[in-house]
């Protein structure tokens, strides 16, 4: 492993040097340091992939179980910093200000419940997919079949934000469209997949979090520096610049300061910015809470984000990567507002026009300055981002395909080898899926990314909360808060589509607006937690055995 | 019998390690929750829609506009507020067209008809360079903006070299001495959009250099939850310590 960090930061020496004196632009050409950068990344990711290849059905789900705290902890921060977090959040913050905040604490306070709600508890349960935990705790092979296809939707929708981030900074290395960015950027993520499985992902992502971590904290720690801020922390430090947005720039406060494009540090006191729920987001109160709820137990219920507990080895190594995980994930939460922040102030003059807020992380970069090949790296790290969460996703879904629906249910007698060429195959027919519907070009990133998490919270989360916690909670019980929570996603679901091709539904600002696609888990979790307890109640009881099990692996 | 045994309930636990479990977790997620949304009820709570400066002085300014009473003042104030609110980056495309039309007819309203009409031609002078230059460096593009704020700012009280100034040269309509009647209508509720805010003595209070309510939402909380996260391992560690509580490993 070090060698190969070594390799990387000696590899990036002579490419420095060669770019430094490019001329910013914006977007529209093609960016040679930025795309030897971007192309040098992912052959480092492939050869990876290839050196710790899955070499049996255990390594490609579940990576072996040989992952230590911190590595698994890298891993999970890496596999959550997708495209969301890392070009997504600052985009939220860049439109709507003090609102994007609902993304950040959802996306971080979704850990807390997660660790102490879940993670040993389903280590201790000792299942590969969320599929296999479902299946078995409600004794259904209906349920696991209905498990896995969720699991594969949740990861479809969830990976268009992703294949969307890396369409957007393929677009803007190689100043080519969005649509053959997409397919370009989605046939490499897809190559590495097949090529490795979850070991070599595993394996990658610590590479992938060092990458994405320090590309993303450079050019803040230049930032900074450069417009006179306390640049030592700059997570900090950009507190005074969210002050001087609120209170003004004049130009004589940062004379002989300006962009690349030479407007002056400068701008119109913009309270919106920062003030809470603002009139000119067009963002409410009850949408805040909503959104933050709603991420936290999405977060809880991610198939991706429960599949990273069973490759440490125990579950109090599965409590402590949480912690580490975190941690991890954190330190790039806290710098994203930065990137917001700047890019205010930077793009703040009318002449910039309207920029494209899923690439702000990139244009505040160029606008402030910094040497090219550093905005390359950020672009890059951008990539990695995307790239590695979909890897997960992707394996996630697959394992759903191959493991929870073909052998499982399909073909039991199936052989390890007929069960990875399924698996292989699961993966192509996924990512063919993400392509098609990334290509719409739907929404923000983060906003594609959090219709998952409203989904995991409207289903998959109530099962594990139950399932683990309740040993009444029952086959007809889940079944019964499947179909609630799924008939609150369907409706929300269709009333997003509705608006996109203008049709006007049935109450469609009331439904619109207290079941937005963004947050609907809000009032769809508790209705198929309720839903489930009920029926449970009034059905027969959970058979001994698995009470038995619960109470003998999970909770003793 | 054995049924009864075999009955687990996040609630009712029977074993001493899944009570004081249970109790933990009823604990962090009490301090959990109130951290999270018990501040930003308070926030909620403690907020007030507050004017900007900008717009207490538009208000009694375009009243006496729209009554027909206004002074050579009043077209100053309420063109100098429209410019600032040009500048806000969340404003939309329509709300920007309608502003720059305000802000041309204000102009109208203070400049002799002689100077109006040389304004007049440099501003459609620099809508066509905006569509023909490559880059907003070019010489004649510059010295075209700079011409129109040596004219403009005067007329409204801008200083030329200010934000404000550049900010009026990109606000200026082809047509200045007419205002839709759409727009005219119009302009008062984006003013009053975007020039009004929740506030509060939480937003108020400066901390690290941040208004203590981002700072403690975008980065205190965060905080909060790797500490959560760490108490509960910590806590669970020492409990299971404490009971001999050995832990499975497949």
């Amino acid at each position: 492993m070090k060698r190969i960090y070594i390799l990387l930061l000696f590899s990036l020496i002579p490419l420095v040097t060669y770019a430094a004196n490019d001329a910013t632009e914006l977007e529209g050409s093609f960016k040679v340091g930025p795309a030897i950068i971007l192309i040098f990344i992912l052959t480092l990711f492939v050869l990876v992939g290839i050196l710790f290849r899955a070499k049996d059905t255990t390594d490609y789900y579940a990576a072996g179980r040989g992952i230590s705290r911190v590595g698994s902890g890298m891993a999970i921060a890496s596999n959550w910093m997708s495209a969301a977090s890392f070009l997504g959040m600052a985009a939220l913050m860049y439109g709507t200000g003090y609102h994007g905040l609902a993304y950040v604490v959802g996306w971080t306070g979704g850990y807390v419940l997660l660790l102490i709600l879940m993670a040993g508890q389903i280590r201790r349960y000792g299942k590969y997919t969320a599929a296999d935990f479902i299946g078995d705790r409600y004794y259904s092979q209906t349920l696991r079949a209905i498990g896995a296809g969720i699991t594969i939707i949740i990861s479809i929708a969830y990976a268009v934000g992703q294949f969307g981030g890396i369409g957007l900074m393929f677009k803007w290395v190689l100043g080519i469209d969005y649509l053959p960015a997409v397919i370009i950027g989605g046939s490499v993520v897809l190559a590495y997949t097949l090529i490795s499985g979850m070991l070599g992902v595993t394996k990658n992502m610590q590479i992938q979090y060092v990458i994405i971590i320090t590309s993303f904290m450079v050019p803040l720690f230049i930032l900074t520096a450069k417009f006179d801020y306390f640049w030592l922390i700059p997570q900090i430090g950009y507190g005074a610049v969210v002050q001087d947005i609120v209170e003004g720039v004049k130009i004589v406060d940062k004379a002989g300061m300006a962009n690349s494009l030479g407007h002056n540090f400068a701008i119109v006191p913009s309270p919106e910015y920062a003030m809470p729920w603002d009139p000119s987001t067009g963002q409410t109160f009850f949408q805040w809470m909503a959104i933050a709820f709603s991420l936290m137990i999405g977060t809880a219920g991610l198939p991706h984000v429960i599949q990273r507990f069973y490759v440490v080895p125990k579950a109090r190594d599965a409590r402590w990567s949480v912690v580490w995980g975190l941690f991890f994930i954190c330190l790039l939460y806290w710098s994203a507002p930065v990137y917001s922040a700047f890019g205010t102030i930077l793009s703040s003059n009318p002449e910039v026009g309207k920029l494209a807020a899923d690439a702000i992380v990139v244009y505040t970069a160029q606008l402030g300055n910094v040497n090219p090949l550093i905005v390359g790296l950020l672009a890059a790290g951008g990539v990695s981002a995307a790239f590695s969460t979909t890897s997960g996703l992707l394996v996630a879904g697959s394992s759903a395909f191959a493991h929870d629906l073909y052998v499982k249910v399909i073909n039991p007698e199936a052989k390890p080898k007929t069960q990875m060429t399924i698996a292989r195959l699961g993966t192509l027919l996924m990512a063919v899926i993400i392509t098609a519907i990334a290509i719409l070009d739907l929404a923000l990133i983060a906003q594609l990314v959090a219709i998952a998490f409203s989904m995991a919270g409207c289903t998959i989360f109530p099962l594990f909360l139950l399932g683990i916690w309740w040993s009444g909670s029952n086959r007809a019980g889940a079944k019964a808060g499947l179909i609630t929570g799924g008939i609150v996603t369907l409706i929300s679901l269709t009333y997003l589509i509705g608006a996109r091709a203008g049709w006007i539904l049935p109450f469609n600002d009331f439904i619109t607006y207290y079941l937005g696609a963004w947050y609907f888990a809000w009032i769809g979790a508790p209705l198929a937690i309720t839903a489930n307890i009920i029926v449970s109640r009034m059905t027969k009881e959970t058979p001994i055995e698995i009470r038995k099990f619960l109470i003998e692996k999970v909770h003793s | 019998m054995e049924t009864e045994e075999y009955r687990i309930s996040f609630f009712n636990p029977t074993t001493q390690q899944a009570r004081s479990n249970r109790n933990l977790i009823i604990q962090l997620f009490i301090i959990w929750v109130v951290a999270i949304f018990g501040f930003q009820i308070l926030l909620k709570i403690l907020s007030k829609p507050v004017p900007e400066e900008a717009l207490v002085k538009f208000i009694p300014a375009w009243e006496k506009i729209e009554s027909g009473n206004a002074g050579s003042y009043d077209y100053q104030v309420a063109g100098q507020s429209m410019v600032q609110v040009t500048g806000k980056l969340t404003l939309g495309p329509d709300e920007y067209d309608a502003l720059k039309d305000g802000i041309s007819w204000t102009l109208a309203k203070l400049l002799p008809d002689n100077e109006l009409a040389d304004l007049q031609k440099e501003v459609q002078l620099l809508s066509r360079l905006r569509e023909e230059i490559t880059s907003l460096r070019d010489e004649r593009y510059l010295e075209t903006k700079e011409s129109i704020i040596s004219k403009a700012a005067p007329a409204l009280v801008i200083g030329e070299g200010t934000l404000l100034a550049q900010l009026l040269a990109l606000g200026l309509d082809d047509d200045m001495e007419n205002m839709t009647e759409e727009n005219r209508s119009k302009i008062p509720g984006i003013m009053s959009l975007y020039l009004t805010h929740n506030r509060s003595v939480l937003t108020d209070t400066v901390f690290l250099g941040f208004p203590f309510h981002y700072f403690y939402t975008a980065v205190l909380l965060l905080v909060f939850f790797v500490g959560l996260c760490w108490l509960y391992c910590y806590r669970t560690d020492k409990l299971h310590a404490k009971l001999n509580f050995l832990e499975q490993i497949d």
